[in-house]
């Protein structure tokens, strides 16, 4: 079996005891031997682990007691979330031997869930900022081509998963930190409705503004996995304290008679979006189409007015957050995470109750101009990813991105692949839902996936170690 | 708002946030200045004293006992 495979292909072949989930483990093993030294997706590996949470899942299957379709199914956590006795190190050197006592909840649940921990991913230092190369790690490199980016800050889950070192993983979301690295290495990623995940002994980086979700290679897997993440927990105090559900429920129903609003604006005059994130995005247009769905457009406030709005508060709420460390070991941080931290003296406390009176209004226009419609469409990136060499040092000037607007509303916001640019990279369109309305995003994700051929290619780093 | 910022303000701001700069990142951040305080005014609109958030505390059964 040497087949990449997605996690319900996975989950179907362990069910009928085709695949037991040592086999499968010990692919992804030995894929991350072989890849990573070029991918640098993972902080630590843990081997060990994964080895024995794999027999005790094969144990459990053989007695006829799986816990359900993600158990004995490789996954990485983001190394900003915490890992009992794993060393969870946010890739900073403030970190750097950092060993939790416990668990983080989305660890807890997705452990009960049976699913078995492949290692830590790498992010961006505190999951802000990158590319870096002045940590204590490298940089996750793109696995469509290793001298591009990958996006942040949940850049080793997304090319772990693209890679099929593992077959999900999670990523943290503050301004696109799960959806970026989704779009540019062509995987699925959801940012679900703020407070639905609970961010339980992760690492902050902007409060109000931080969600957890999973990053995977299709919608249907990250439906799989959203169901062991999503509900209340007491030990996060924006928890929305609303139970789950079950997010596979409506997949394969068809989206015959849905309405997808599409904000034109944001990505062909407010940052206009390269020539082959477009065609993505028309290619797709026409796919919902033919499908039976109605496109409507949909105008909302300038995108920049999101992207200020948003990078207040993140700038605001990592200062507070990181102030005493900034006050007193300033050095030790990243030269990314240093200035963001530097810029957050620029925001006077008025700057930041102006900016969160202006997120309630810009909340009101998107709940109005969503009424009557089921998700609303834009681009994810701009562009295919750049080189990793050479970006700007300061990013805060850069052109406003399509993902901070859904931190500000709190709305769950989901980057899918659609299709591959002129430099044969993948290109992404984002979906956004209505609060809660996960199910639906997910339903119309995987619709286009199963009508479009882009879940049938891997990367070429990783064809090469199949058999002809 | 001023979308230059000179050495004393920057020097206070730095000082009340606590941050010690060599001269070199003092000068690297006051190009940043701009980008900021065009963000701050576009947040500014017309809404007068009452368009607050309504603040919620969560109280629970727990605060009352």
């Amino acid at each position: 079996m040497t087949q990449i495979l997605t996690i319900a292909e996975a989950a179907r072949l362990i069910a009928a005891k085709k695949l037991s989930p040592l086999e499968l483990t010990k692919i992804c093993l030995a894929r991350t031997k072989r890849l990573d030294n070029q991918l640098h997706s993972f902080v630590v590996v843990t081997e060990e682990r994964v080895l024995a949470d794999a027999a005790a899942a094969e144990a459990r299957i053989m007695a006829g007691k799986s816990l359900g379709p993600l158990d004995g199914i490789p996954i990485g956590q983001k190394d900003i979330v915490d890992t009992k006795g794993i060393a969870t190190t946010c890739q900073s050197k403030l970190l750097a031997d950092n060993i939790p006592d416990q668990d983080a909840t989305c660890v807890e649940k997705l452990s009960a869930a049976g699913t078995v921990l492949m290692g830590k991913t790498t992010t961006h230092e505190f999951a802000d900022g990158g590319p870096s190369f002045d940590l204590p790690w490298p940089p996750a490199r793109n696995p469509w081509n290793t001298d591009h980016f990958t996006a942040g800050s949940s850049s080793g889950t997304g090319a772990a998963v693209a890679a099929g070192l593992i077959l999900g993983g999670t990523g943290t979301d503050t301004g696109g930190s799960i959806r970026g690295p989704a779009a540019l290495c062509g995987i699925a990623g959801i940012k679900p409705t703020y407070g639905l995940v609970s961010r339980a002994g992760v690492a902050p980086a902007a409060f109000s503004l931080d969600h957890i979700g999973p990053m995977a290679w299709t919608a249907e897997d990250c439906a799989l996995m959203l169901n062991a993440l999503a509900g209340p927990d007491a030990r996060d105090p924006a928890s929305a304290m609303r139970a789950g559900m079950d997010y596979t429920a409506q997949l394969g129903t068809g989206i015959k008679g849905m309405k997808i609003g599409v904000i034109h604006h944001f990505h062909e005059t407010d940052n206009k979006v390269s020539a082959g994130t477009q065609a993505g995005i028309d290619a797709a247009l026409t796919t919902f189409r033919d499908l039976g769905a109605e496109i409507v457009p949909v105008t909302l406030s300038p995108l920049y007015d999101w992207h200020a709005c948003g990078t207040l508060i993140s700038l605001t709420e990592r200062a507070a957050a990181y102030d005493e460390w900034a006050r007193t070991r300033l050095g030790d941080f990243g030269s990314r995470v240093r200035e963001r931290l530097m810029l957050g003296a620029f925001v006077t406390g008025v700057d930041y109750v102006q900016a969160v009176r202006r997120r309630r209004e810009l909340r009101a226009e998107l709940q109005a101009a969503m009424a009557g419609l089921d998700v609303v469409l834009t681009a994810t990136q701009p562009e295919e990813a750049p080189r990793i060499k050479g970006m700007a040092p300061w990013d805060i000037d850069r052109a406003p991105g399509f993902t901070m607007p859904f931190n500000v509303t709190g709305y769950p916001a989901m980057s899918i692949c659609s299709g591959f640019g002129a430099g044969g990279l993948p290109v992404a369109i984002q979906l956004v839902g209505k609060p809660f309305q996960e199910a639906t995003v997910l339903r119309i994700a995987d619709a286009f996936e199963k009508a479009t051929p882009f879940r049938n290619r891997r990367p070429a780093l990783t064809e090469a170690l199949m058999p002809a | 708002m001023p979308n230059e910022i000179d050495d004393a303000a920057l020097n206070l701001l730095l000082e009340r946030a606590g941050l010690s700069l060599s001269m070199d990142q003092k000068s690297e951040l006051r190009k940043q200045y701009e980008v900021v305080a065009a963000m701050a005014e576009n947040v500014r609109k017309p809404r007068g004293r009452t368009a607050e958030l309504a603040h919620r505390y969560g109280f629970t059964a727990e605060d009352m006992q």
